[in-house]
């Protein structure tokens, strides 16, 4: 599937801003299944330094400074993605979930290291008995990865309640899964710490979810959101994606943007402003499928 | 013979004692100094020591002790008796804590880089991705050469059998060096035919060598690189220390706010503007070093710091992500490292340590765990070392699961015997352990070691030694065996000296302090002198001095009045307990100790820009209105003659010691400020009503003005209110009239850089308009006659007055908003 993805965020600002420095990361990764055709970033106003980095996890980050006073900051990417259909239902079957955890630490190979690091704490996710509890319930002795993440995410979606009202960006993982409510990045920040709390290597995935509208209706310009999910390490099969919040192996429908440990490694947009008073926010996201 | 110095007899024999191996005689190259301590002689010692310890209050060394109720300002304590080390062991050390230096530099430098140490399985992955003081944005990052760890800290231990050991190793920002100094100047001026004698190893080429290797990092195309010492602000427990530093070594002290990030660039915000920044040594830690990148938490940092590391604009040294050898964890692995990286074994031996994220060191360290130490593996874990023996049983089995939860999170260390040392208590020597801090630099010419280090001394009781709890401190000498190089930062040799006449840029935030201490100062000597002149009226209680009294105190025009409310309720005893307050009471903002303590910590932020005699003062102000609580009757007309004397003294020294450069712009347009605001607020007094009839209030004036003798000599004892005001308020003559006030503060104002021409303006304009009032024209109503019609006259001074009231603190909002604004705007936080 082909996807033309338009990203926009816009602040304004009660007071003009003299200086703002920021950090996006908004220009989808480019691996097999999810090849990046295009990519452009419009920034208004223009920024004076624009400079491109891949931080650790392979990302591709843009940092810039705005200097001239302004009211109000635009920032968009659009992108065109060639999505595959691969999925964690219709790969290769895999091994014991096990043994994919206890042989990491002696893992040296460059897989082995990638994936290792995604087994500590993060700033966002900390390790906590009662979610390696939770996930034991699904994680039994000897049952594959795959079986185990889909029974994991399946209990989550169950037992946790899309609510967009209850959490922020700045609600501790612990809240989250205190309240049992949340939004896509909470859940996956859930399932995250779940996973690495009986080690095994998790990360935070941030990327779009193609939305359908319902019958007979067009669909909506810019009425998508930017959606986060979970990838668990399993030996021999690789990378394998869960989405808890629509209990779903992300297929041909989500495009991944950028992983990391947490939230926190990958926000679209993040950034410190000088002056500017409070701000308001408006984000617009736009997932159009186009005949390939 | 060097017992009879003891408080006690010397324990020997369980520990290493550093003087003495029997106990009885000194060792060798301790004969000297203990030969000349008994010929000094216990009393001249103690002598000695208090001196030690005045030098040091009256110097201001300070160490700040988070939790501690004296807070910040916590004199340093130093000991008389140095901690002696003979060359040939110092040789030993130094090659050692070099090496170390150096295995380290390498260390980071792979795991910033390509990471082979993890590929090949020599560095455990754990601890690089467990590690919080891990900074995955400086991965890759190409850091100019010695940068990675330019300065190393080597905490180190001698066990019982004489050998030393390494304790702690600190890589980030590490604190003392500037302590080691101060030591340094102290003792060796406490001891000085001793110290000659002694043939001691300096410690200025150290500190030399660290100023070039700082240089040299901006890079051959910049040989005069402005090079900034970025500290986390006064509050920090070695920001003494900062602002030492900086001072000794040229740099400009820094906050994170006075800096911030342009075209990929760090400028410092300075009142003349922006200026480049190239070299920032750093006393703050890593994680808070930019809130774009790393934590984001904090505002101590620079928003964009690390994209202008990347972009290769700005050195900082220590590196960021330093800190991540900062762990204990890696110290089983370093023997190893050693042999891989360098092809040798490690020549100074770490105290044994176990990283309990290795199975078989966990299961060691449960079967010991009263034989050890447990500390956090990462020091940003928080956690204080723990000696498990002494835990009840409950802690012990918390700490236990905690451990078994997260392994990875601990190291265990082994508890070393420390070694005892000679110090000096009060009345004698008496034995304390010691731990020995040192310092290595990487510099482009190789490693080098300061001769010595920083010696600091468990209290009492216990074994621990540690600077966040505070404690004692000792010089140690290296004793050379060959001549010493007595090299002094102030005369550097053989280096032609570039003359330059424009002294360091001043930062907006130190132009905002010092504007604001000369504001303080004049108001301390103004709220000093009403006081003085209400002194002898308030204790009189003469019915007379009722009218006076309320004129005076209408000058101080205090907001937190202890007054009553309504005129008629006024009473002597209504004043006296005013007076009092204002004398004494802390918790009131305007009252004169406020004002001090506000000198005093305004003064301690912008200590490297005062000279030590100004800072002696500052101090001396500090504790001018202290109390004596058990005196019944305090003498408080002398406490305010006392104070009086310490403000003019601080005066004398701001103007004939202070460079005449920005920042004594600012701090004496402050005072000129500050000074035509009490001027116009006393000018409006005498148009009062109340003040026609009173003469007694016109003296006062003059005795609060300073200018009784002007009058006198001009007017003899004719006491007239027009003539009292020509003296106060249009001689342009007289230092305290209003109009002298006013022509030097558009003086000073269009020296400034970037002043404002219409400002500038405006403030000449006043000048012109108070020369163009006629006091000679005015009729001042004589005693009795009706009020109203006679005021009349007065109507246009008054009116003048009134204006220059509300227009005093506008210029002062001018200055802060076109020099200090910027140093006062932190960067908000947005996100989605």
């Amino acid at each position: 599937m082909n996807y033309k993805v338009s990203h926009r965020t816009t602040y304004e600002y009660a007071y003009p801003v003299s200086v703002g420095n920021h950090v996006v990361c908004l220009k989808p990764r480019s691996f097999v299944d999810n090849e990046l055709l295009s990519y452009s970033l419009r920034i208004e106003p223009a920024p004076v330094t624009l400079s491109e980095r891949v931080d650790y996890f392979g990302n591709l980050l843009a940092y810039f400074t705005v200097q001239e006073p302004h009211k109000e900051l635009v920032v968009e990417a659009k992108s065109e993605i060639v999505r595959g259909c691969g999925s964690a239902c219709n790969g290769r079957d895999s091994l014991p979930w096990e043994m994919s955890t206890a042989a990491l630490a002696d893992d040296h190979t460059p897989e082995g290291l990638e994936a290792y690091q995604f087994q500590f704490e993060s700033p966002r996710i900390k390790m906590r008995p009662e979610y390696a509890a939770y996930a034991l319930a699904s994680f039994t002795p000897g049952r594959t990865m795959r079986e185990a993440l889909l029974d994991l995410t399946h209990r989550i979606h169950t037992d946790f309640k899309f609510d967009s009202k209850v959490t922020t960006v700045r609600t501790s993982t612990e809240e989250v899964f205190k309240k049992r409510r949340g939004v896509c990045q909470d859940f996956a920040h859930v399932q995250t710490a779940c996973l690495r709390s009986i080690g095994v290597a998790a990360r935070y995935v941030s990327g779009y979810l193609r939305t359908y509208p319902p019958p007979g209706k067009p669909r909506l310009v810019g009425a998508d959101a930017s959606h986060a999910w979970v990838s668990a390490y399993c030996r021999g099969a690789g990378w394998l994606d869960m989405d808890p919040t629509n209990d779903v192996a992300p297929s041909d429908g989500h495009v991944t943007l950028a992983w990391g440990r947490d939230y926190g490694d990958v926000s679209p947009v993040r950034g410190l402003i000088l002056g500017g008073g409070g701000h308001a926010l408006k984000v617009a996201v736009d997932m159009e499928p186009v005949e390939g | 013979m060097t017992n009879d110095l003891y408080q006690s007899p010397l324990r020997y024999g369980a520990t290493y004692e550093e003087s003495s191996a029997d106990g009885v005689a000194p060792r060798p190259h301790w004969a000297q100094l203990m030969e000349s301590l008994r010929a000094i002689g216990p009393e001249e010692l103690k002598h000695r020591w208090a001196r030690a310890e005045r030098r040091i209050r009256e110097n201001g060394i300070t160490y700040n002790i988070y939790g501690d109720p004296q807070g910040v300002n916590r004199p340093w304590q130093t000991d008389i008796v140095p901690l002696l080390i003979p060359a040939e062991e110092w040789k030993t050390i130094e090659a050692g804590v070099v090496q170390r230096a150096e295995l380290l530099s390498l260390i980071l430098e792979d795991l910033y880089g390509e990471q082979t140490l993890l590929k090949d399985g020599h560095f455990p992955a754990a601890l690089l991705y467990g590690n919080p003081a891990f900074l995955r944005p400086m991965v890759g990052v190409k850091v100019p050469p010695h940068s990675h760890l330019h300065m190393l800290a080597v905490d180190l231990a001698r066990s019982p059998d004489g050998q030393w050991w390494v304790l702690a190793d600190r890589t980030q920002a590490p604190s003392g060096s500037g302590y080691a100094l101060e030591n340094r100047t102290i003792v060796s001026d406490l001891h000085p035919e001793l110290f000659r004698n002694s043939n001691v190893l300096r410690l200025a080429p150290f500190f030399r060598a660290q100023r070039d290797a700082l240089i040299a990092m901006a890079g051959p195309e910049k040989p005069n690189p402005r090079i900034v010492l970025m500290t986390p602000g006064p509050h920090n427990e070695t920001y003494f220390e900062h602002s030492y530093l900086a001072k000794y070594l040229g740099f400009t002290l820094v906050e994170g706010s006075d800096m911030t990030v342009r075209d990929r660039r760090v400028f410092l915000k300075t009142v003349g503007g922006l200026e480049e920044v190239d070299v920032i040594l750093r006393r703050v830690d890593d994680n808070f070093c930019d809130p774009l990148e790393l934590r984001g938490d904090s505002l101590l940092g620079v928003p964009g710091l690390v994209d202008a590391i990347v972009a290769g604009n700005v050195a900082v040294a220590n590196a960021l992500g330093s800190g991540l050898i900062e762990s204990a964890a890696i110290m089983p692995f370093l023997p190893g490292l050693a042999r891989h990286l360098l092809g040798e074994g490690l020549k100074l031996k770490s105290v044994a340590t176990w990283w309990c994220g290795q199975p078989k060191a966990l299961d060691w360290v449960m079967g010991h765990l009263e034989s050890v130490v447990v500390k956090p593996a990462f020091p940003a874990g928080g956690m204080e070392p723990v000696f498990a023996s002494q835990l009840p049983e409950k802690e012990r089995e918390a700490l236990i699961e905690r451990m078994r939860a997260k392994p990875h999170e601990y190291v265990a260390q082994e508890q070393v015997a420390l070694s005892t040392a000679p110090v000096w208590e009060n009345e004698g020597l008496n034995s304390r352990a010691v731990v020995l801090r040192t310092y290595v630099l990487n510099t482009p010419t190789g490693w080098c070691a300061i001769p010595g280090g920083l010696v600091r001394v468990a209290e009492a009781t216990g074994s621990v030694v540690s600077m966040q709890r505070g404690g004692h401190s000792k010089d140690a000498w290296v004793l050379s065996d060959t001549p010493v190089d007595t090299f002094s930062m102030l005369r550097p040799r053989n280096e032609p000296l570039e003359l330059r006449r424009v002294s360091r840029v001043v930062p907006s935030s130190v132009a905002d302090n010092t504007f604001w201490l000369g504001r303080y100062v004049e108001r301390a000597e103004n709220i000093a002198r009403i006081l003085r002149s209400m002194a002898p009226r308030v204790s009189h209680g003469e019915a007379s001095e009722l009218g006076s009294l309320t004129l005076l105190h209408g000058c101080l025009a205090t907001r937190h009045s202890k007054l009553p409310r309504r005129r008629a309720a006024v009473t002597y005893r209504s004043f006296e307990r005013e007076f009092v307050s204002m004398l004494t009471d802390r918790k009131r903002p305007d009252s004169l100790p406020s004002t001090l303590h506000e000198i005093s910590r305004i003064g301690g932020s912008v200590r490297e820009r005062l000279s030590a005699d100004m800072m002696l003062l500052i101090g001396q102000l500090r504790t001018a209105m202290d109390v004596d609580p058990k005196d019944p009757d305090p003498d408080y007309a002398a406490m305010l003659t006392d104070c009086l004397e310490l403000l003019s003294a601080f005066s004398g020294m701001e103007r004939e010691n202070i460079n005449r450069g920005s920042g004594w712009l600012f701090m004496s347009f402050g005072r000129r400020l500050e000074r035509a605001v009490y001027n116009t607020r006393q000018l409006r007094v005498i148009t009062h009503p109340l003040a026609v009839e009173n003469w007694s209030y016109l003296e006062a004036l003059l005795e609060v003005a300073d200018s009784s003798v002007t009058y006198r000599t001009r007017y003899y004892t004719t006491l007239q209110p027009l003539a009292v005001l020509d003296v106060l308020l249009a001689d342009e003559t007289n230092p305290r009239s209003l109009d002298f006030q006013l022509e030097h503060l558009a003086d000073l104002y269009g020296k400034l850089p970037r002043h404002g021409e219409a400002e500038l303006a405006a403030m000449l304009d006043v000048v012109t308009r108070l020369r163009g009032i006629d006091l000679q024209a005015m009729r001042y109503p004589a005693s009795g006659v009706k009020q109203g019609r006679a005021q009349n006259d007065l109507r246009p001074l008054d009116k003048f007055l009134g204006e220059l009231e509300g227009m005093l603190p506008a210029w002062s909002n001018n200055l802060s908003s076109r020099y200090f604004s910027h140093a006062r705007t932190l960067p908000s936080r947005m996100g989605q």
